[in-house]
């Protein structure tokens, strides 16, 4: 089963290089391994959820994706271009590692927005100071996005004046202003009541269905996952133990392990 | 002895001059202070283990060893190795060396309050590092370090007195002028102590607003 998806998403998508790549990507801090010979391929557009036990490896691979961590081993590809090497075998060079680190966005589970800016500075700053947009324009956009998240009209507050899931909400707002093909998006309602997770995961909706950025999510909200993936990866141990559609692995799943830790995060 | 006024507004202008002088060497010196302390915070965190060392040196020569060493060791020793500065430049100069380096502990320290996670952002959103400091990382170090440092200020104020050792007409050189010019010491030093407590005002003003709102 498992095979039959890889082969029709390969089918569609024959040429198109994968919006992000892991080659046998291996990630150890000292003697502490967190990933494992990781083989995995994003296409673009796709909705992708990690999902498994926490310390299996899930946040790593957002936060190597982010460049935020180097592996120890193996290659990633961001659009078929190596994030980690020039074309000579060496190392990127950090202009060229900076232009590709543009095409992700991610957002965090504790939000981290700026304390001392206001909701509409948070969103930007990164356009004004590193992309040359005139700052008129800049803010008129970010509005637009302040719109989608519904807090336009918090766009002079502080983020310590919202609550959790206000903040969250902004922090979506402020990575999809600069139009990441790909968003990463760590456990981003971990932090927050029930009630509050409710409206971030409504926006990460919206975003899964209005636009064609491919998303690449850790979660414990296996209902949300059910519903916005394309595909369910599960992670134990620094390993993928099996992946398919959300369908098959919330209904059939193959493996025991994943049927062990559906189990135990459904029951609770 | 009795208290004379009329020998009080004799002694005023020229106490007010040392009032001024008083300021400008704070002014001088805190700006040093300020901006050399945010400075060697920066440099400390970005440099290598050999750059940190050198600025571990600097800083345990400026807090260890008494004003009153430096301003003497600047005032009669820099000439003989033929760097002669008028008195108050290096006054100035030892004054803001010195507090830079209790004023970097101080950034420092907010420094190292400042989650991790807005690194992550600031990568995440393709900051530069140089716009992650100067638009994240030291708009917070200042937020967080600013009750210390006008704390370290105030104490730098008082600490003008020394400069009256090497010359400079501070404050308190001119009441112990203005007290053996004329054999009377109950005035010019009371006025003077009073005129020292109430240039403390606006930094306890500064502070008491700092407290309400960070408190």
């Amino acid at each position: 089963m498992e095979a039959s998806y890889h082969s029709t998403v390969a089918a569609a998508k024959i040429q198109a290089p994968s919006a992000i790549e892991f080659r046998n990507v291996t990630m150890a801090y000292g003697t502490h391994t967190v990933l494992k010979d990781l083989d995995l391929a994003v296409q673009p557009g796709e909705k992708v959820t990690l999902i498994g036990p926490s310390g299996s490896g899930k946040t790593t691979v957002l936060r190597l994706a982010m460049t935020l961590e180097k592996p120890t081993g193996g290659d990633i590809r961001l659009f078929g271009e190596s994030m980690l090497y020039g074309q000579d075998g060496q190392r990127l060079p950090a202009r060229d590692e900076a232009r590709m680190r543009r095409r992700c966005g991610m957002v965090f589970q504790q939000y981290n927005l700026f304390p001392h800016l206001t909701v509409l500075d948070n969103l930007i700053l990164a356009p004004s100071t590193m992309r040359g947009e005139a700052k008129d324009k800049a803010a008129h956009r970010a509005m637009e996005y302040l719109r989608m998240v519904g807090l336009e009209e918090k766009k002079d507050s502080y983020p310590s004046q919202l609550s959790g899931g206000q903040q969250q909400r902004i922090a979506i707002a402020r990575a999809l202003v600069l139009r990441p093909e790909i968003l990463l998006l760590d456990e981003i309602t971990s932090a927050l009541d029930p009630e509050l997770a409710g409206e971030v995961l409504d926006v990460v909706r919206d975003v899964a269905r209005e636009t064609n950025v491919t998303l690449l999510i850790v979660t414990h909200e296996m209902r949300f996952a059910r519903e916005v993936s394309d595909r369910i990866v599960v992670f134990e141990a620094g390993r993928i133990i099996e992946q398919g559609t959300s369908e098959k692995i919330f209904t059939n799943p193959s493996s025991d392990r994943t049927r062990a830790f559906l189990q135990s995060v459904l029951n609770h | 002895m009795t208290w004379d006024w009329n020998f009080v507004f004799q002694i005023l202008p020229d106490l007010l001059v040392g009032v001024w002088y008083t300021i400008l060497i704070t002014i001088g010196s805190a700006a040093i202070a300020l901006i050399g302390g945010l400075l060697l915070a920066i440099f400390e965190n970005v440099s290598t283990r050999a750059g940190r060392l050198v600025v571990r040196f600097f800083l345990g020569l400026f807090k260890g060893v008494p004003i009153l060493v430096l301003l003497y060791f600047g005032y009669y020793l820099l000439p003989q190795f033929g760097l002669t500065l008028p008195a108050m430049a290096i006054g100035i100069a030892v004054l803001g060396l010195v507090y830079a380096a209790f004023c970097s502990e101080v950034y420092r320290g907010g420094l190292i309050t400042i989650p991790a996670g807005l690194r992550d952002a600031s990568v995440a959103l393709g900051l530069s590092p140089y716009v992650m400091w100067r638009r994240v990382y030291v708009p917070l170090m200042i937020q967080r370090a600013s009750p210390a440092l006008i704390n370290y200020v105030l104490t730098l104020f008082r600490q003008t007195s020394f400069l009256f050792a090497i010359g400079v007409p501070v404050l308190i050189g001119k009441a112990q002028v203005a007290g053996y010019q004329s054999f009377r010491y109950l005035e010019p030093f009371t006025v003077a102590g009073a005129l020292y407590l109430a240039l403390n005002i606006p930094f306890l003003f500064l502070l008491s607003r700092f407290k309400t709102k960070y408190a």
